[in-house]
């Protein structure tokens, strides 16, 4: 399990870098071949004995974050979300500012706040980072406008559960790189694609289908759970401890049929616990890959975790185990190639 | 025809489950193509003729619909719609789910309350009565996962049909009727029959990869504003024939695919109107799109309360635009 480290490497989307040589170190001696292409989707193949079928399972390296847009008179700093960010998750929080800048998002202390400013949501509008600089002239030979801004969270781990920064999608990535750690050669290729981008418009994984024509997908994510206290239960997305995810429809795609029965099979099979997602909001790189080239089959398989897309996500690991479980049952099994077959 | 409208427009196939609704085209079609498959994704590419010229006609055959995202422990089953379902239409209605039928109703402890969420009403809301006695009875009839359509039936009103699945099933009647007709043509007519055009035009996508057909028309529904107080910026009507659709919110049709169409129907004396729809979108937007491009139009059938249990069509318009692009496709 390599969810620690990956955690906390900061990959703002479309700065992926460090992720990318992180994995890359890992897996290289691992697999038949490595590529990363045009977008920066790091991709490793492991050829089948038989090689008469192709397999793509999809993880994204990226996390949600922050770019710099302003840098102000004051020296403080005005920026913007990249991908989707809620901006109540931000005052307060500690931030890296480019490569090792620390910052901190600012709001107005409460004795200075009259009761209905509280009650109103900041905006990025009002928010500003502050580096403990005084001047423009200063912050500009730290910072420059497009800097990253990502979160600064040190995993931990307590009572059987996680928490950390941009688990969406490193609990992805950290099975990816766990079903490749066990070395196994299958009957058929199984493509690993790391993809850039996801969380600003599933774009790295626009280009996997042109270069890889899979004949199954299968999109390892990290989900909302969204099983909070005051949502009544019959709202939950998902919950924390029940087991992997199993998507059946999210926005602008319904998950495959055969690949959906196969993951639902599998894990009753081999005893798995899992869970569906029970709210169809939010996307994946599921529809992406269906859309292009002449189309796949795709499934999505996630690990749930709570508040996912602020600085701070639980996890837990149990449910971890248990989704890699499943992905390693369904690529030993091979099921899932012979439904599409067929 | 009637029959077959019937027979298409009542089969089950919301979105990713169109497994009922493409066993009936393919029984439909076969006698009637030199052959045909179904692609990775699901849809039906059927072809008939041997001509240099490819055509691609193109219906899609889901239909909008719902899915089971949770069950309370008395057996009362929480929905979203997959698809454009507003939950303004779906209340107090009956859905279909493929082993139980269900009835919606609205929370609501008081009647100010009930009042309140009837007039913002969501989905969250919402619920289903299967009759089922509590969450195991109900997990068994419509687990988590089950998807569902209206309970609406084919009638057939002063001459119009009326049905749920109109959109686009009257599309996919067009084409199968258009394949049964087109014999002497000089072009090879390639046909499909895309999934899950509802959720976001995903089959049609992928579905002219492989052949890049040189031009594609997507044959849907599109609204009719002859209703009371309907939006005044549309044009098209019932009865004055298919309706040839300039623009809509998605994509703007090949300008020498219009003219050629126009033409064969002047030609021909079909009556027809022109679209241009201020919302909305039809496959054509990603048929267009499809690799280096594909010249593509829509030719829309005119109809009432679509997205609704009761969506109604003219006879003479769906025939009219079997006729034209039956013509168009032997070169009239």
């Amino acid at each position: 399990m390599y969810l620690k480290e990956l955690s906390e490497i900061p990959g703002v989307s479309g700065d992926e870098d460090k992720v990318r040589n992180f994995i890359r170190e890992r897996i290289e001696s691992k697999l038949d071949e490595i590529r990363i292409d045009r977008m920066g989707n790091l991709i490793g193949i492991k050829k089948g004995e038989k090689s008469n079928g192709r397999l793509l399972l999809v993880a994204h390296m990226d996390e949600v974050g922050l770019m710099v847009t302003k840098i102000n008179d004051d020296g403080t700093l005005s920026f913007a979300p990249v991908g989707g960010v809620d901006p109540r998750v931000l005052p307060g929080k500690k931030v890296r500012v480019g490569e090792d800048k620390l910052g901190i998002v600012g709001y107005k202390a409460i004795h200075l706040q009259k009761s209905e400013e509280i009650k109103k949501p900041p905006s990025y509008e009002n928010l500003r980072i502050y580096m403990g600089f005084s001047s423009k002239k200063e912050v500009e030979k730290e910072v420059e406008i497009g800097t990253y801004v990502s979160f600064l969270t040190k995993y931990t781990e307590e009572n059987g559960r996680a928490t950390g920064k941009a688990f969406d999608d490193r609990g992805g990535c950290s099975i990816l790189m766990d079903i490749i750690d066990l070395n196994e050669r299958y009957d058929f290729d199984v493509y690993f694609a790391f993809v850039v981008q996801e969380e600003v418009g599933l774009r790295g994984s626009a280009i996997l289908m042109e270069q890889l024509h899979p004949d199954v997908a299968l999109v390892l994510e990290t989900t909302t759970a969204g099983d909070n206290p005051e949502i009544p239960e019959y709202q939950w997305a998902t919950h924390l401890g029940d087991g992997p995810v199993i998507t059946f429809a999210h926005r602008g795609y319904v998950a495959d049929k055969r690949v959906f029965q196969v993951l639902i099979e599998t894990a009753v099979k081999h005893g798995i616990p899992f869970q569906m997602k029970r709210r169809t909001a939010g996307g994946t790189d599921a529809g992406r890959l269906a859309r292009r080239g002449r189309g796949v089959p795709a499934g999505v398989i996630s690990i749930p975790a709570r508040y996912i897309h602020s600085p701070l996500s639980i996890m837990d690991l149990g449910d971890y185990r248990n989704t890699f479980e499943l992905v390693k049952k369904v690529v030993e099994d091979g099921k899932i190639m012979e439904e599409v077959s067929g | 025809m009637r029959e077959l409208v019937k027979k298409l427009t009542e089969a089950f196939g919301p979105s990713g489950r169109e497994d009922e609704i493409r066993n009936l085209i393919l029984e439909e079609i076969k006698d009637h193509v030199d052959g045909y498959k179904v692609d990775k994704v699901g849809n039906i590419l059927a072809w008939k003729g041997q001509g240099e010229r490819k055509v691609l006609l193109d219906a899609h055959m889901d239909e909008i619909g719902v899915v089971v995202t949770n069950i309370d422990e008395n057996g009362f089953l929480r929905i979203e719609p997959v698809g454009g379902v507003s939950p303004y239409t779906i209340f107090r209605k009956r859905i279909r789910f493929e082993r139980v039928t269900g009835v919606i109703g609205i929370e609501g402890e008081t009647p100010d309350e009930i009042e309140k969420n009837l007039s913002k009403m969501s989905f969250d809301k919402l619920y289903v009565d299967i009759g089922a006695k509590n969450r195991e009875e109900a997990e068994k009839l419509a687990p988590i996962g089950s998807f569902g359509v209206y309970d609406s039936h084919f009638v057939e009103v002063s001459g119009r049909f009326v049905s749920k699945a109109m959109d686009d099933r009257i599309g996919c009647a067009v084409i199968v009727e258009v394949l049964k007709r087109v014999k002497n043509s000089d072009i090879t007519l390639f046909a499909s029959f895309s999934v899950q055009e509802e959720v976001g035009l995903v089959g049609a996508s992928v579905v002219a990869y492989d052949i890049m057909p040189d031009e594609a028309i997507a044959v849907d529904v599109t609204d009719s504003a002859d209703t009371p107080k309907a939006i005044k910026r549309h044009p098209m009507v019932l009865g004055k024939g298919p309706a040839i659709k300039v623009m809509d919110k998605a994509s703007i049709s090949d300008k020498n695919i219009l003219e050629k169409l126009i033409n064969t129907a002047e030609k021909k004396g079909i009556p027809y109107q022109m679209e241009v729809l201020i919302f909305g979108g039809t496959n054509a937007a990603v048929l267009q799109r499809t690799r280096y491009g594909i010249p593509s139009a829509t030719v829309s059938i005119p109809t009432r309360y679509l997205h609704t249990p009761s969506e109604m069509v003219e006879p003479s318009d769906v025939e009219g635009t079997i006729e034209l692009l039956a013509s168009y496709l032997e070169g009239g």
